[in-house]
């Protein structure tokens, strides 16, 4: 992992740039396990900033969620730039942000982490329920080790570590201005194991495991809200005229909200799992974003937010896309 | 003997059944298909309700979700071939989201065989008016819709 001190000192001599507005990245959370998004405007500010195992948010969605409200009269612009503290998955995110023009390389410093894996928040309040106290988490070889009351506790990553990060396959930012430590390569696959296994059963088994899970849904919108890629100015569920999505929740609409999500996220989702995260109800959403990743992949041979030159991959064709059942 | 007349029944209404299918079709290929077919006096199922659009490039897949949500079986696109585009590319881009589409509701377990894609120029009313023979045999065939259908119908 980072040597935290170099984060601070680069995220100090950021902040100091007249050309940089804030920075953004973590700091230690009020309890437990959580880490929360930071924003440094000042490089006294830029002391709070951290980065540990627990590090799981994406921040690039905060380049998004910011405010424009329109220029008085005589007002200029602010252009100042924005720094974004990114991991490898957040980096794909960033990319495909750009690629789309939903903001300009200019505006944005990329301090890069070389990453080795975040750990689930899900997993380790499980193993740890009713940490109420920060808990210090360190990275050693194969095994996290953590600080509670005192005591050091060895536990192996695997235990731990995402589903995402295990088949990890971009863990250095494919998107950065300053690196901060080595790069790490990665030896690992995406296999979509489990996405294979459900894709082979019936459909009626199929329908039986996700209208399930879709039951589940209490239309939060979390899972839309914490999307760095979902920043339409006017959700499609968020719309009356015409109301595509009624606002009920029974399983017709939930199913059609989830559907449309993942697709609207077809082409685009860096697999960056914050939606699953976020999820309240454990609605297994990554295993919906990774089929279709899975199958743009094996259809169109196009990886989202790696490429920065590459179009969007629904706004682009080949004569010889496939065909085979069309009739 | 309960069970064969339960079965019987089943058959029965299955063969009764007549699907209700929403037709996507493209202002410049498709629909001038559909109109030669007409005026050709061919026959073809009056299950397709079509829907004109300017062009197959224009359907979101959310129409085809939201037909099947508010009663269609079915749902049938018809675009013009590759290359003959009145908008150059889109039918090229509907392709692509077809493809995806299908895969989606495949893997959520909503037969893939309810949303059909076709290529029917102005000039192809014979095979119009086969396409919609077939895809009518097919959802007839699988039967009303069970899942996504809207429970509310005020």
């Amino acid at each position: 992992m980072v040597n935290e001190k170099q984060l601070r000192d680069e995220v100090k001599k950021l902040v100091s740039r007249d050309d940089v507005k804030y920075v953004i990245g973590y700091e230690q959370g009020t309890y437990g396990f959580q880490v929360t998004p930071s924003f440094a405007f000042t490089p006294e500010e830029a002391e709070r900033f951290i980065f540990s195992p627990l590090c799981a948010n994406n921040l690039s969605v905060y380049l998004m969620l910011e405010e424009k409200p329109p220029l008085r009269k005589g007002e200029k612009e602010d252009t100042r730039k924005v720094g974004l503290v990114v991991k490898g998955c957040d980096a794909r995110a960033v990319v495909q942000i750009l690629q789309e023009k939903g903001l300009k390389r200019e505006s944005l410093v990329i301090i890069g982490v070389p990453c080795t894996g975040v750990i689930d928040p899900k997993k380790i309040t499980v193993k740890f329920p009713h940490q109420i106290k920060p808990v210090d988490v360190r990275e050693e070889g194969n095994h996290y080790v953590l600080t509670i009351n005192g005591k050091n506790q060895k536990i192996p990553k695997d235990e731990l570590l995402f589903e995402k990060c295990k088949q990890c396959e971009y863990p250095t930012p494919v998107i950065h201005d300053v690196l901060l430590g080595d790069e790490v390569k990665s030896t690992k696959k995406e296999e979509y194991k489990e996405i294979k296994t459900l894709e082979k059963k019936a459909l009626k088994e199929k329908w039986e495991f996700w209208s399930k899970a879709f039951d589940r849904c209490i239309r939060c919108y979390a899972c839309r809200n914490v999307c760095p890629l979902c920043y339409c100015k006017e959700c499609i569920v968020d719309q009356l005229s015409p109301q595509w999505i009624y606002r009920s929740v029974n399983r017709s609409e939930n199913t059609v909200w989830n559907l449309i999500r993942a697709y609207h996220l077809a082409g685009r989702c860096s697999g960056c799992g914050e939606c699953e995260r976020a999820c309240p109800m454990n609605i297994p959403l990554t295993m919906l974003n990774k089929k279709i990743e899975k199958d743009i992949k094996e259809l169109f041979q196009y990886v989202a937010g790696v490429n920065l030159e590459e179009k969007p991959l629904l706004a682009m064709f080949k004569p010889n896309d496939t065909e085979d059942t069309i009739l | 003997m309960m069970q064969t007349t339960q079965v019987e029944v089943k058959k029965k209404m299955k063969k009764d059944f007549e699907p209700n299918i929403i037709g996507f079709l493209c202002n410049w290929c498709s629909y001038a298909g559909a109109d030669l077919a007409g005026t050709s006096r061919m026959q073809y199922p009056p299950n397709l309700k079509v829907i004109r659009v300017m062009c197959s490039g224009r359907i979101n897949p959310i129409f085809v979700i939201n037909a099947l949500q508010q009663g269609a079986d079915g749902v049938l696109i018809g675009g013009c071939h590759p290359g003959d585009c009145h908008y150059e590319r889109g039918n090229y881009l509907a392709r692509r989201r077809y493809a995806i589409l299908r895969e989606l509701l495949d893997y959520v377990g909503i037969d893939p065989r309810r949303v059909r894609m076709t290529w029917v120029s102005a000039s192809e009313g014979k095979k119009f008016a086969d396409v919609v023979k077939e895809v009518t045999d097919e959802i007839r065939e699988l039967g009303p819709i069970q899942q996504l259908k809207r429970e509310n119908t005020w």
